[in-house]
């Protein structure tokens, strides 16, 4: 049996037309290459040292592992490559091999994967948890006032905010600054929390490192009770006491990486790398948001105002429509009515609801921001 | 062997591969991407330069390209070790003062900036490496830091001088190629200069440069936009104008790039067997056209594919009446479906016109390549002599850290 071939010996570029033979009679059987035109031989390889490589269709490559990498039989045409494939049956048996051992490395490997994001999803999570505490709160205060001065910087697009009431001493700020207090008391928090009331069009609060925290003023005008004010604010105290903000910095500094490998591009500026950095990201941050909502419950309870009002004054400002709904494993925030149904499952009726500011210093809080005037009218243009 | 008549025979470079075969290619790398939470890439990678090499048939004999998909895999380990500093770096940096973060970031940049040249140059070095023609392999030697060094200093230039010195980058740093390629014991040359990329690129340049800012200032002075917001939206024959200015970018870029790659690749050399490369401006366009037709026509499938989704489940939503309806709505509302719905769209999105362009786009550019080429005495390489092997796997995959790996 004999089939025409390409040859080369690896060591010059010098191809040549062969044949190919199968000497049955030798030992072992060997596959003989003979000049095209003269028939002399030019090499012998034994059958158990060639093996197959990938090569386009109605191609076959034959190599041999004992002579030198780039020696090659280069069989075209389908007559030729049948006529060799049948000569040869241990080719087609070592490359069923050779792809089958291609797939249990492509297995491995996804297996390796696979547990390391496992590992990764639950394990970050518990990992920033405990290395928190080792976090010195200086540093966290720090890091706290870079955040704030960068978030100062952001809401008023570098003008310098508006602090609704300077006076540390007035009414207001001496209300808040007890309710702190009174909500930190025996904690035994590293931190004391400073509440700076902003003014700002956007209802929202919110907790940096180290304590820092910061009230909207449009929050406050939504809120319709002293309970409704204290539940978001003892929220975002919980933030402070649980770390919150150092933890997320801790678990958010790795997912990049992670998403990165999966994807390849360790760049991360890819779209993609963003979408799935903020999946991960906010799995944890949608957990601190329940644990901080658990704190303010038991902060209520404690101090005997009620829990509610934290979740009323939520669905006021941040109704959750039909996109929110789609949006919401991409928020940070769990989904109100979710966070109500765990609020009410927390809350054990308070025996006797007292209210957790006065008259006085409610109206005071409430006063410290009043709504901005209208805008002024137009001067009417003079014409003279 | 007669000098004269081999002197004078000039060797065929032949492309045998079809689009459906690369097709199935992509297409079987994407499924099995999925289940292998994207290391499949690896292998995609490799059976994609297996069916661009091996029908690449130069002189009646196909390249081979004998790299594994197991060496990507290592590379890219390797990579990651790159990374770290970089990543403690950023982390660091997001704790410090905003001007220090800016500072920070920018620098962080230009690293990356740097690596980059480093990864392409050692991704090349893998590939030639990789690459075996009548049993030689080819080489990338000359050093991957002072080519990145050289490309970033370049760059630098650029910058400074808003791109017009690009000509001299380009011919520097292909020369730097070039000439440090081996194919076995015998180095290539370049003899092409600047002035190969100097006319097409002041060219292309200036035209577009015209007709952008044309149309820019065209819009502005007859005020045919509208504002929305802070956002100026274009009137219909700013839009026209638009348009034109990217047919115009299309067709010149068509131009300059298969005007330089004809003009440099020509010039390339290994002893005495010489390269001619002829490019048609039109094919290249041709395919452009293609793949802007090819993304409408996918568009179109993928909306028409979600409109009978979402229109089959509420026909069965209303079907089974009013309970049902509220049920599948509820279900709708769960944020796990919705994500991977939004998961499978993205994919499915990114998949298609992924494959669109490796099908249309890289697979033209390379055909286009193959069969423009031509070798002129081919026979005076018969006496190359192989070199020893190469094993370096780093350079890929930092490439393929960076996504900067072509082919």
């Amino acid at each position: 049996m004999e089939f025409a071939a390409r040859y080369t010996d690896g060591l010059t570029a010098d191809v040549r037309d062969v044949l190919g033979v199968i000497d049955l009679a030798a030992d072992p059987v060997a596959l003989v290459i003979l000049d095209a035109q003269s028939r002399e031989v030019i090499d012998r390889w034994p059958a158990l040292d060639v093996y197959l490589l990938h090569s386009r269709m109605a191609e076959l490559r034959i190599a041999n592992r004992q002579k030198s990498p780039g020696a090659r039989l280069a069989v075209a045409g389908i007559a030729d490559t049948r006529s060799a494939l049948a000569a040869l049956p241990t080719l087609a048996q070592r490359q069923r091999a050779e792809g089958w051992g291609q797939f249990r490395i492509l297995v491995l490997a996804t297996a390796a994967l696979a547990s390391v994001i496992v590992a990764y999803l639950y394990g970050i999570p518990l990992l920033a948890d405990r290395l928190v505490p080792y976090v010195p709160p200086a540093w966290e205060s720090k890091i706290g006032d870079t955040a704030a001065a960068q978030v100062e910087n952001s809401m008023t697009k570098g003008k310098g905010y508006v602090l609704c009431d300077p006076d540390p001493n007035s009414v207001g700020n001496r209300a808040i600054a007890r309710f702190v207090a009174n909500v930190f008391d025996g904690l035994g928090s590293p931190f004391s929390p400073h509440v700076t009331v902003v003014r700002s069009p956007i209802a929202n609060a919110f907790a940096l490192p180290g304590g820092r925290t910061y009230y909207l003023s449009s929050l406050i005008q939504a809120a319709r009770t002293p309970d409704e004010f204290a539940g978001v604010l003892a929220h975002e105290l919980g933030h402070v006491y649980y770390r919150h903000g150092m933890e997320t910095l801790l678990a958010n500094s790795t997912t990049g990486l992670l998403v990165g490998f999966v994807l390849g591009d360790m760049t991360g500026i890819s779209a993609a790398a963003a979408v799935g950095t903020s999946l991960i990201d906010n799995r944890f941050s949608r957990r601190a948001e329940a644990q901080a909502d658990r704190f303010a419950a038991e902060t209520a309870q404690r101090l005997g105002f009620s829990p509610k009002g934290l979740v009323d004054l939520l669905e006021r400002v941040a109704r959750d429509d039909e996109f929110s709904r789609a949006l919401a494993l991409f928020s940070n925030h769990p989904l109100t009515d979710e966070r109500r149904a765990a609020l009410e499952a927390l809350a054990t009726p308070v025996a006797d609801p007292r209210p957790i500011f006065t008259a006085a210093e409610w109206q005071a809080i409430r006063d410290m921001c009043p709504p901005a005037p209208p805008p002024p009218l137009p001067k009417p243009v003079s014409v003279l | 062997m007669n000098d004269t008549a081999s002197a004078a025979r000039v060797g065929r470079v032949e492309f045998t591969g079809s689009r459906h075969e690369l097709f199935g290619i992509v297409i079987r790398g994407y499924a099995l991407m999925l289940p292998t939470i994207g290391l499949y890439r690896f292998w995609q990678a490799t059976w994609k330069r297996r069916f661009y090499w091996q029908n690449t048939v130069i002189d009646g004999d196909p390249l081979e390209y004998t790299g594994t998909p197991t060496q990507l895999l290592l590379g890219f380990f390797f990579a990651l070790a790159f990374f770290l500093p970089i990543y403690v770096a950023l982390f660091v940096l997001a704790m410090q003062e905003s001007t220090l973060v800016v500072l920070g970031y920018l620098g962080i940049g230009l690293i990356v900036w740097f690596l980059m040249g480093y990864a392409t140059y050692r991704a090349r070095d893998f590939r030639l490496s990789r690459t075996l023609w009548r049993g030689i392999r080819f080489d990338l030697r000359g050093n991957a830091w002072a080519y990145a060094l050289r490309r970033f200093l370049w760059s630098i230039l650029m910058v400074a001088t808003l791109g017009l010195v690009y000509p001299w980058m380009a011919s520097s740093l292909w020369k730097y190629r070039w000439r440090n390629t081996w194919f076995g014991d015998r180095k290539f040359d370049i003899a092409g200069n600047w002035r190969a990329f100097a006319a097409p690129y002041y060219a292309t340049y200036l035209l577009n440069l015209l007709t952008i800012g044309g149309a820019l200032i065209w819009a502005v002075s007859t005020h045919d936009f509208v504002l929305v917001g802070a956002l100026p939206v274009p009137g219909a024959l700013s839009w026209l104008a638009a348009i034109g200015c990217v047919v115009v970018f299309a067709l010149s870029l068509a131009w300059y790039r298969t005007r330089t790659a004809s003009r440099m690749l020509s010039t390339v050399s290994c002893g005495e067997a010489a390269l001619t490369v002829r490019l048609g401006t039109g094919a290249l366009f041709g395919q452009f056209v293609a793949y802007v037709f090819g993304v409408l026509g996918v568009l179109l499938l993928l909306g028409l594919t979600a409109a009978l989704v979402l229109g089959g489940i509420y026909a069965m939503a209303s079907a089974g009446g009013k309970a049902d309806a509220a049920s599948i709505v509820s279900m709708f509302q769960s944020g796990t479906l919705n994500v991977a719905l939004l998961i499978v769209a993205y994919l499915v999105v990114l998949g298609a016109f992924g494959m669109l362009a490796e099908v249309v786009l890289s697979f033209g550019w390379w055909r286009l390549l193959a069969r423009g080429a031509s070798l002129s005495n081919p026979d005076s390489l018969r006496s190359v002599r192989a070199t020893a092997e190469d094993r370096a796997l780093i350079g890929q995959g930092l490439a393929d850290a960076l996504n900067v790996g072509a082919y």
